[in-house]
């Protein structure tokens, strides 16, 4: 054990190439029940523990070789009125030459990419085809409560072989996206999600594009040859949520993209992912943001990368003037929380190729101009005289702990005197393992009640404009980032730590860092009950989730 | 199940406690406490961390860095030039071994959003200086302090970690 402990001190982690750290799991230091990025060792208190929970992988009784193989995904056009079948199915999944049991969507992973004109109507006929309940949420749009998908809340589970059937109405144009709201941890992480691209009838909604692309960010934890299995009766990895160590965009560890010089192309980003946060780029490609959860930001602005937190989308547009190889990338500072130092980690997820023939029509002059989008501005006007009044409601994000391995508890009390607002992967990969949802309890605490999570049962008139202040404790046993999202609603995120938003944009989910106060104003005009919860789907799965009653 | 020793909770306890203790450690995130230079004792402060103005909320570099806007708020700064031939106290910040120092705005007395730090640690340095232009740091220090993140500490060789198993 000295042995290990010294190569932890001693190995160079500093600027290292993380495809050796996480990307690639070759690069493992030493054999693990779990990878640990090169050169991080296991605590000795924790060496020869597992998590208190029994391990499941999907397909147990299944014979794999039996199950179909996954096939991309395909775009499905639908009129309003239009039928859908949607089957939850188990799929062989071949990544990087190795094999697994995962699931999938119609076969598909993603899902189907469902394409809609605003404002149309489709049912939705699911099948339960997995080994689990399940149901489907129809992330980020306004519909009908009743086909919100939440169990216990708006419908019962699906049993395994169980159909439900959804009528799913879109409101607002924009990128969304569909997954189970039963143990999101295995379903989701499991290939178990799609898009929904919906067009608005204005044909100058956005700028010209020469192509549109939907990329579905997501991640596997993978050891050799196996997938890590996950808590049977509750999500383990609580603590930090499953940080994978294989990253995959729209399921495939290599992206690829063949354009034309000075094609324009429109990037509709989904994370996908359990926990972690992107900070995507192009490097020598100009990138604006033009739009996120429900809709356009008020004004397009230059950006050098792309934050984007669990469940978050952004519409993204680029233009490649010049021929050649470019690198998606995604590219963070690791906290090492043993060596109490930063690490750069960039992992290449793709590569664009850029060929000599150049693209007709040319849209570089249009793609020079940032827009603004006086139409966004003008409804948002609509909402500013409630900006600067006293919020109507405050919760703060916090957790509560019991049974953690000792060694957990030691750890984390001596590594309190600094959290970053963002963790942007896992720092701590076998402490986080051992935490399951029976150990750990994310909170969220209405300060006005002290009710927590499922007790926190809000009422308000439909039609009612709701100002959420959310307070990010940096002061709990294990203080990290959460992706909070409503359901059925739209909100805007007015400031941050008491500084004002200057560019707005309708969301469904809001990241709020570590220590942070972030002012919400919430647009309660659809009825119903909808879910407020942490998207970090092992958070979620920890019980940091509350209700708001919508009433006509 | 291996079984720590009983004395490890206390050294566990003993590190805890100095991050606990008011003015030791940063309560969150975005506190910065500054000390006064010996050039001006009387000198009071203390820097604000916030994220940047970013359409992400979050404000970071391509390679990941956090950007953050920072803002002092100050007391009993000195007139510069009673401190030499200087007109303006500046705010700098350099990573911890001050191999570069990137000249960030003008402090007064009160609050003064200064500019944006992006080092992921990184001392913050006021000094008195000729003018608002000047790229080299020549002035006496005033106020100094560490990001919060410079809290983040080595725990790799202490005794917790060697004798879990032993």
């Amino acid at each position: 054990m000295l042995l290990l402990i010294a190569l932890g001190c001693t190995a160079p982690l500093a600027g290292q190439d993380h495809a050796a750290m996480g990307h690639d799991h070759d690069g493992m230091a030493m054999d693990m029940p779990i990878p640990m990025p090169k050169g991080m060792v296991m605590l000795p208190g924790l060496v020869g523990l597992t998590p208190p929970v029994a391990p499941f992988l999907p397909g147990m009784v299944a014979d794999p070789a039996g199950l179909p193989s996954a096939r991309p995904s395909q775009v499905v056009a639908l009129a309003d009125g239009d039928t859908l079948d949607l089957t939850a199915g188990l799929v062989a999944r071949t990544i990087r030459g190795r094999t697994y049991t995962m699931y999938a969507f119609n076969g598909q992973v993603p899902g189907p990419m469902i394409r809609v004109a605003r404002g149309a109507t489709i049912t939705v006929r699911f099948h339960n085809a997995i080994d689990l309940e399940s149901t489907v949420h129809w992330h980020g749009l306004r519909l009908d409560n009743g086909s919100d998908g939440v169990p216990g809340l708006t419908q019962a589970p699906v049993e395994p072989g169980g159909d439900h059937t959804y009528t799913v109405r879109f409101p607002d144009a924009g990128i969304y996206w569909y997954h189970p709201h039963v143990r999101e941890d295995i379903q989701q992480a499991l290939g178990l999600y799609g898009n929904l691209l919906v067009d608005s009838e204005d044909p100058d909604y956005y700028a010209p594009a020469n192509r549109e692309q939907a990329l579905m960010l997501s991640d596997l934890l993978v050891h050799h040859d196996t997938l890590i299995a996950f808590g049977r009766e509750a999500p383990d990895f609580a603590l930090m949520g499953r940080v994978g160590n294989v990253l995959l965009v729209n399921g495939e560890p290599e992206y690829r993209l063949d354009v034309k010089r000075g094609e324009v192309v429109r990037f509709h980003l989904t994370n996908v992912a359990n926990s972690r946060t992107w900070n995507l780029s192009i490097p020598g490609v100009p990138m604006k943001v033009v739009a996120s959860d429900v809709g356009r930001f008020e004004r397009e602005e230059w950006v050098a990368s792309v934050v984007l937190a669990p469940a978050e989308r952004y519409v993204i547009e680029a233009r490649f003037a010049e021929p050649g190889r470019y690198p998606l990338l995604n590219a963070i500072q690791a906290v090492d929380h043993y060596r109490g130092e930063f690490e750069p980690q960039v992992d290449t997820l793709g590569w664009i190729t850029v060929g000599s023939r150049p693209v007709r029509p040319d849209h570089a002059s249009s793609f020079a101009v940032l827009r603004h989008n006086t139409d966004v501005t003008a409804e948002i006007d609509r909402y500013r005289d409630q900006f600067d009044r006293a919020p109507d409601k405050t919760l703060h994000l916090t957790v509560a702990v019991s049974g953690l391995p000792l060694t957990t508890v030691q750890f984390m009390s001596v590594d309190t005197a600094y959290y970053h607002p963002v963790e942007w992967v896992d720092g701590m990969p076998e402490m986080n393992w051992l935490s399951t949802a029976q150990q750990v309890r994310w909170i969220l605490r209405d300060e006005a009640t002290g009710a927590e999570n499922h007790a926190i049962d809000w009422t308000v008139r439909q039609g009612a404009v709701v100002k959420l202040r959310l307070v990010n404790e940096a002061t709990s046993f294990h203080p990290m980032q959460h992706p909070i999202h409503l359901h059925g609603q739209r909100m805007l995120v007015l400031s941050r730590d008491g500084v004002p938003t200057t560019n707005l944009v309708w969301k469904d989910t809001v990241l709020i860092p570590v220590g942070s106060t972030v002012d919400l104003l919430i647009d309660a005009a659809n009825p119903g009950a909808w879910m407020l919860h942490c998207h970090i789907a092992e958070h979620l799965g920890a019980g940091m989730m509350a209700t708001m009653h919508v009433v006509p | 199940m291996i079984r720590p020793a009983p004395w490890l909770l206390g050294v566990g306890l003993v590190l805890a406690g100095p991050a606990t203790v008011a003015g030791q450690g940063p309560g969150t995130p975005w506190e910065m406490p500054l000390r006064a230079g010996p050039a001006a004792p009387a000198a009071r402060g203390e820097a604000r961390l916030q994220f940047a103005p970013s359409p992400f909320g979050v404000a970071v570099t391509a390679d990941g860095r956090h950007r953050y806007d920072v803002r002092i708020t100050a007391e009993n700064l000195p007139d510069p030039a009673t401190l030499g031939p200087y007109r303006v106290l500046l705010a700098w910040e350099t990573p911890r071994d001050l191999s570069t120092w990137h000249r960030l705005g003008v402090v007064r007395n009160g609050t003064s959003l200064v500019g944006t730090a992006d080092h992921n640690k990184f001392l913050l340095v006021i000094t008195a200086e000729p003018d608002s232009l000047v790229t080299t740091r020549s002035g006496p220090t005033v106020l100094h302090g560490m990001s919060p993140s410079g809290w983040l500490q080595q725990f790799l060789t202490h005794p917790l970690f060697r004798g879990m198993s032993q």
